[in-house]
């Protein structure tokens, strides 16, 4: 990946993979993935976090030098910071940010590196930080205060299908998250309860909500928050099946195949990235995405697309049952393992 | 070698080793704190003789625990829960309670994280010396640390980590104690004390000894006394009251503090002090940034249960609501006479009858013309300021008064302070406490309930015995009295009183950098019996004409090195404090009365201020050193007035004197030209002679101002305490006009040198508001005008307000004016703008407080300061930080203003005595009119006038029971003669003639001064 391969490179790649049965380099089928590793909350401080590596991980290895040889790995976090919102809207955004370790291309030039960023930044902030996906648990006080969330990712290493291990890693970081449960403070200025009488006011509509129109009650003077439980990480997220993964399919005219290493990215002319959810089994598509020099045209995309739902479904089941292993790693067993140490 | 082991974890069994939580900060972010932490084996049980806990040494735990309760014959220690500490600590930190402690860190911290000044007081108790509690580190320890369960509140996590504790003391005591023979070892056992039902029932169920504190105390031996210590909180559950069902709601409920935040962040609530009403129990004020005037409270429900020194939210009404503050004395004692305290609530109709007089007293005292200022309601309490409170109890309250009665009773407890509410407390021993002075600590107010409910934390000693009013006074005025532990006193020079300074030929490092002044003639002049003796004056001609002036004050920092226990102490106590017949010292009487005291014919280390004036008083130069000094006489102010007076004398020392006395002159025209005040309050000195003694009032013949002495008659007739105005002397302003130049040079110097955090001390220049209610009063009474534009202006124009016929009406006025001014207080340079540094009363631009170090803390902070600023001593690195030297001005400000008003009100409680005294001994001799004295009118109220009785130096009330007519606008009453037959119009600042008469409450014993017009008209049928 370090330099651009050439022209017999490029079509000694292709035309393996166009031989039947196509043949990879490292011996997988084309709808085969590299193994995936999964681990969340990675770093303490943030409000949740993951690593996802595809491939053999460089870091922490004892080759880590050999350089090549590993996989994609990608660290996202997320932090929630407390913001004022403005008059309109209800408040709770999700901003996304991508960086590159300079170590993962060192073949790239600083401001290649940087569009190479603000690009993924901006695939990344289409898909997640549309304003449908947004929790509604992000709100603190309505009108006046929410969390805005941060998602922050690293690319550690590239080794070929960065957008899936990106993807997978903000889901898996995502789903880590807890919002710390606050409880809103109000003070109600002295209403005009005092001047009207209880007894003229206690007709049965006025007890029974908002039903009168000459209601004349302010709304609620929020202003403020307390933190409820100051030790308790909090809850999930509110639309937390709702993150998607993304599958892309690499496309030679003919066939196309998943999860490609850099060589195999380099030596094909398009690429679709598909983003699915399954909220509830349900498949949803949440962006699509072509890219590369070849073309493509709609009755083959919907076929693709067909394809893609179904690798992603798969993908998304096992994403999940890993992500509930780890939250099980991580407080269950972590607790059992302790007290069993002690009855030792 | 040593092995060492690695306690850390990896990170993913953070749950383990992490424990995470999150914060708000001041600025409204949320952030999320790691703490790490690391298990270990080795965290001693605390139990001496532990033979499985090899390595502590510092046990204090018995071995076999306390034997004497009567549930646990095999011995017991005692493991509190939280909620134990937050609401009985007066029961923990009484000295009959003395059981074995076990203390959790779970329980150190929740106490902690619930209420700073309770965690305070834990800290305190836990390392007191007759206290036996020890602290296990249980989240530190393997076997008793423990991990959150998923959705477990941080409370059920404690209690359990508490349970744990218990549950792992239980199993390791007799593991340490394997059975010896046949005979089973006696194993004590650890109890664990909770309120908490639940934690309780769980507890029990895991075979973890278990009880709450009412049952606990029950089976102690001496149970009767430690049930009155148990807050009220804890009686109620057990024996709720019959009314409680039926209990009538009086109050508004408060809200909780985060709304109360919300609100004043929002400007819609406004926080402040709540100051009670001494005059009107049915009014309060706040005084609020917000506004120039401070807040008005009118009424029980507005006030909404603050107690006086709460800080409170207060919500301002519409401003057509807006009143003005009464104009007439409501008195609670006499309104809520016949209030019952056992059902003190209030469904019977003796309280519509107190609802119905208190709201006339407010309407009533409405009607007045006078300025109307913000009024509000108190919607919550954002920081109870309760303590214990000296009190009375009401005799009237008591169901039995049978001596013997033990039964359970609840009472009424007055507060000596007028400020405060009656206290509802329950107790087994009411009757013995009647006539004594009681400390109670008031627990909780609810709504349902007039009074606050409190409990009895212990009896101070019989009403008017000396021990019992001084040791109330200490406590009311939260003076620090306790007798110096032995940490300080190890900071006292090893030698003792046998210290010396060492000769100067033996170089040693008290000589290093000090200037040897012993060959000059020092004196010291002090008022007389003055034991601390902190300041010592000479002067001489120089050669060249002009004079060489030196102020001599004691080196107190030598012996005082920061960050020492005696350093500490000092800072905390801040001040001496002088009562009429005790002192409460500042630092310990060793080095206060003798190592640093200035003695006559004594070598004593001096830190020197050494001026080089010429013959008007001008500063050529200025000088500081540190020195020793040699005093060649301790004189009394009268002794030195003396040697000024007597022409015959030409020695030395009297021409030094002179020369400081016609030097002083100069200082004082220069100071006064410059705008200086001289104000007046009124101050008494309370003799406390025996009979036999010669007079002991000291009153040389040709002093300005001559001291009256008010009972010099009636002395002979066997009176024991004196009260007499305080004389004044050329000599006392001699020394003052010396010091005053001191603490000037010394501020300018230790501001030069540090800008940021020198210790000065500043008068702000009153606002104008505060002197508009004295102008008018003086301008329609008198026709005088007061100029406040500027301190010079004032004291012009307080020198014009003379009337010819009354000598005594210019110091009134001078007191009154002094009373609308604010305090001075110390600061920190860096605190306030350059510009507000001003001394107002002093009309200087800077000072500061050198010249008392002996008996003011701040006077050690400039020492250290100048020490440095001289490059004598370097200086502490703390006192580098501002924020540190803040923290220490808030403490001096506030000791300052606690101990003058301790001061004064011991002067008034002597002055009480005596003129009980005097009363006695006209009653023996026939005089039935009592003691009578002149007195000036100072207020004026619908139903009384305020008289300020000069003699005595006393303030006092004269009211009428009967409807007068009230002239608001004139400050006039006139009330109906039945001797002159008409009607007379008695005005402010009218002199009148006051019978004074000390009655005692019947019901508390709280003695009062009443006082009754004589002429121009008899009050007393009035």
């Amino acid at each position: 990946m370090t330099t651009a391969l050439s022209k017999v490179e490029i079509s000694y790649i292709r035309s393996s993979l166009l031989s039947a049965p196509p043949l990879r380099a490292d011996e997988r089928s084309p709808e085969d993935f590299r193994p995936i590793a999964v681990e969340t909350g990675v770093a303490p401080l943030a409000n949740g976090s993951a690593r996802v590596s595809i491939g053999e991980s460089r870091t922490g290895r004892e080759t880590e030098a050999e350089g090549a040889a590993g996989g994609t790995e990608v660290v996202a976090a997320v932090k929630l910071e407390v913001d004022g919102v403005g008059e309109d809207k209800e408040g709770g955004k999700v901003i996304c940010n991508v960086s590159c370790s300079p170590a993962a291309y060192p073949h790239l030039s600083s401001p290649a590196l940087d569009e190479l960023q603000s690009d993924l930044t901006s695939v990344l902030g289409s898909v997640l930080s549309h304003p449908s996906l947004c929790p509604k648990n992000l709100v603190i006080v309505p009108g006046q205060k929410a969390w805005s969330l941060r998602l922050d990712t690293i690319i550690f290493a590239d080794a070929g299908n960065v957008l899936d291990c990106l993807m997978m890693a903000c889901r898996a970081a995502l789903v880590d998250t807890r919002v710390p449960s606050t409880r809103s403070v109000e003070y109600r200025a002295p209403g005009k309860r005092n001047e009207v009488p209880d007894d003229i006011m206690d007709v049965d509509e006025g007890r029974n909500g908002p039903s009168s129109l000459l209601e004349t009650r302010e709304p609620s003077r929020v202003v403020d928050f307390e933190l409820t439980d100051y030790w308790d990480e909090g809850e999930v997220l509110e639309v937390r099946d709702s993150w998607p993964v993304c599958v892309t399919l690499n496309m030679l005219p003919t066939m196309h195949f998943l999860d490609a290493t850099s060589q195999e990215e380099s030596a094909i002319p398009l690429r679709l990235h598909a983003m699915f959810a399954f909220p509830g089994g349900k498949p949803t598509l949440h962006g699509m995405r072509m890219a590369g020099a070849g073309t493509s045209d709609l009755s083959q995309i919907r076929v693709l697309l067909k394809n893609a739902e179904k690798y992603a479904r798969n993908m998304w089941t096992g994403l999940e049952a890993k992500l509930a292993e780890e939250e099980g790693r991580r407080s269950i067993k972590a607790r059992e393992k302790f007290y069993g140490r002690r009855r030792r | 070698m040593v092995h060492i082991t690695i306690q850390k974890r990896p990170y993913n069994e953070a749950v383990v080793t992490q424990r995470k939580f999150f914060k708000k900060t001041a600025r409204g972010k949320v952030i999320k704190i790691i703490r790490e932490r690391y298990l270990r084996d080795d965290i001693y049980c605390g139990i001496i003789g532990c033979r499985l806990c090899t390595n502590g040494t510092t046990a204090v735990l018995p071995t076999s625990g306390d034997t004497t309760h009567k549930d646990f014959p095999c011995g017991h220690f005692i493991l509190p829960d939280t909620n134990i500490f937050l609401t009985q600590m007066d029961l923990f930190e009484s000295n009959q309670f003395a059981f074995p402690v076990i203390l959790l860190q779970t329980v150190m911290e929740e106490v902690r994280h619930r209420s700073l000044p309770l965690y305070n007081r834990l800290k305190a108790l836990v390392k007191s010396d007759d206290k036996q509690v020890w602290v296990f580190y249980n989240e530190f320890r393997c076997e008793t640390a423990i991990i959150r369960d998923q959705d477990e509140t941080p409370n059920d996590r404690n209690d359990r980590s508490i349970r744990e504790g218990a549950k792992w003391y239980n199993s390791h005591i007799p593991l340490a104690r394997p059975p010896k023979g046949q005979k089973p070892p006696k194993v004590p056992q650890v109890v664990l004390l909770t309120e908490d039902a639940g934690n309780r029932g769980k507890a029990l169920s895991a075979n973890i000894p278990c009880m709450s504190i009412r049952q606990y105390v029950e089976g102690t031996r001496n149970p009767a006394q430690l049930l009155d210590l148990l807050a009220s909180a804890g009686s109620e559950e057990i024996e709720p009251t019959k009314a409680t069902g039926a209990r009538a709601v009086l109050y508004a409920e408060h809200l909780p503090s985060t709304a109360l935040l919300a609100g004043v962040n929002a400007g819609q609530l406004h926080q402040g002090h709540f100051n009670a009403n001494s005059y009107n129990y049915l009014e309060g004020t706040v005084p609020v940034p917000a506004f120039a005037k401070p807040v008005l409270l009118v009424g029980r429900e507005n006030m909404n249960r603050a107690v006086h020194g709460d800080i409170v939210a207060v919500e301002i009404f519409p401003e057509s609501e807006w009143k003005s503050p009464g104009d007439e004395v409501v008195d609670a004692e006499s309104t809520l006479k016949n209030d019952d305290v056992e059902s003190g609530d209030e469904i019977d109709e003796n309280d519509t009858l107190v609802q119905a007089r208190e709201s006339r007293a407010i309407r009533k005292s409405m009607q007045a013309l006078a300025e109307k200022q913000p009024t509000g309601r108190v919607v919550g309490i954002v920081k109870r300021n309760w303590r214990a409170y000296v009190c009375h109890i009401d005799a009237s309250s008591l169901t039995s008064s049978s001596t013997s009665s033990l039964a359970l009773q609840t009472i009424f407890a007055s507060p000596v302070s007028r400020l405060l509410p009656r206290i509802r407390i329950r107790t087994r021993q009411a009757p013995s406490l009647v006539g004594q002075k009681i400390l109670v600590a008031p627990d909780r107010w609810d709504r349902t309930s007039r009074y606050p409910d409190g409990h009895f934390v212990r009896a101070l000693g019989k009403v008017e015995s000396k021990e019992a009013e001084q040791e109330s006074l200490l406590l009311e005025f939260d003076v620090p009295y306790r007798p110096f532990g032995k940490a300080i006193l190890d900071c006292l020079p090893a030698e003792g009183d046998a210290w010396i300074v060492p000769p100067k030929s033996s170089g040693g490092p008290v000589w290093r950098d000090r200037e040897d002044l012993r060959e000059l003639i020092v004196c010291s002049i002090d008022p007389p019996g003055c034991q601390d003796i902190d300041d010592a004056l000479h002067a001489r001609r120089l050669p060249n004409g002009n004079i060489e002036a030196g102020v001599h004050i004691a080196d107190v920092s030598h012996f005082v090195h920061p960050d020492t226990p005696m350093d500490t102490e000092a800072a905390s106590r801040g001040t001496t404090v002088y009562l009429a017949d005790k002192r409460v010292d500042m630092l310990p009487s060793l080095l206060g009365t003798n190592l640093c005291s200035l003695r006559a014919g004594v070598e004593r280390l001096a830190f020197s201020v050494i001026w080089e004036l010429t013959e008007d008083a001008n500063i050529v130069n200025v000088r500081f050193t540190k020195s020793v000094i040699s005093s060649k006489a301790a004189l009394e102010y009268s002794e030195a007035q003396m040697r000024l007076d007597d022409s015959s004398l030409t020695d030395p020392l009297t021409s030094s004197i002179r020369l400081l006395n016609s030097l002083a002159k100069k200082l004082k025209a220069k100071r006064m030209a410059a705008g200086a005040l001289d104000l007046a309050s009124p101050e008494v000195r309370i003799n406390l002679a025996s009979p036999e003694s010669s007079d002991p009032l000291v009153a040389p013949s040709n002093s300005p101002n001559v001291a009256t002495s008010s009972n010099s008659k009636d002395k002979k007739n066997g009176e024991t305490i004196g009260v007499m105005q305080k004389a004044l002397l050329a000599t006392n302003s001699l020394v003052e006009e010396f010091m005053l130049l001191a603490n000037i040079s010394v501020a300018m110097r230790i501001n030069e040198a540090f800008s940021q955090t020198a210790v000065l001390r500043r008068h702000v220049a009153p606002p104008k508001t505060n002197f508009e209610k004295l102008q008018d009063m003086l301008m329609k009474r008198k026709g005088f005008t007061l100029d406040v534009s500027s301190s010079g202006a004032l004291a012009a124009s307080l020198d014009r307000c003379v009337d010819p016929e009354m000598p005594a009406f210019n110091t009134l006025v001078r007191i009154m004016a002094t009373r609308c001014m604010t305090s001075a207080e110390y600061f920190c340079a860096g605190s306030v703008s350059r510009d507000t540094f001003g001394h107002y009363g002093l009309a200087s631009p800077i000072y500061t407080h050198f010249t008392s170090p002996i008996r003011r803390y701040a006077d050690v902070l400039a020492h250290r300061q100048l020490a440095a600023a001289i490059a004598h001593t370097p200086l502490h690195p703390s006192f580098h930080s501002k924020v540190h030297i803040e923290r220490i001005m808030d403490v001096l400000n506030r000791r300052h203003r606690m101990a003058q008003m301790a001061g004064r009100a011991s002067v008034e409680f002597y002055v009480g005595l005596a003129l009980r005294e005097r009363g006695e001994v006209l009653a023996k001799t026939g005089n039935v009119g009592g003691v009578a004295e002149e007195a000036f009118v100072v207020r004026t109220f619908r139903n009384g006038l305020g008289v300020f009785v000069f003699e005595l130096g006393l303030e006092g009330l004269v009211m009428f029971k009967q409807d007068v007519r009230f002239d608001a606008e004139n400050y006039t009453v006139t009330l109906p003669s039945q001797t002159a037959g008409r009607e007379v119009t008695i005005a402010l600042f009218d002199k009148v003639k006051v019978r004074i008469d000390v009655e005692k409450d019947k019901n508390t014993q709280r003695g009062r001064v009443k006082m009754t017009l004589v002429s121009p008209v008899d009050s007393s049928g009035l």
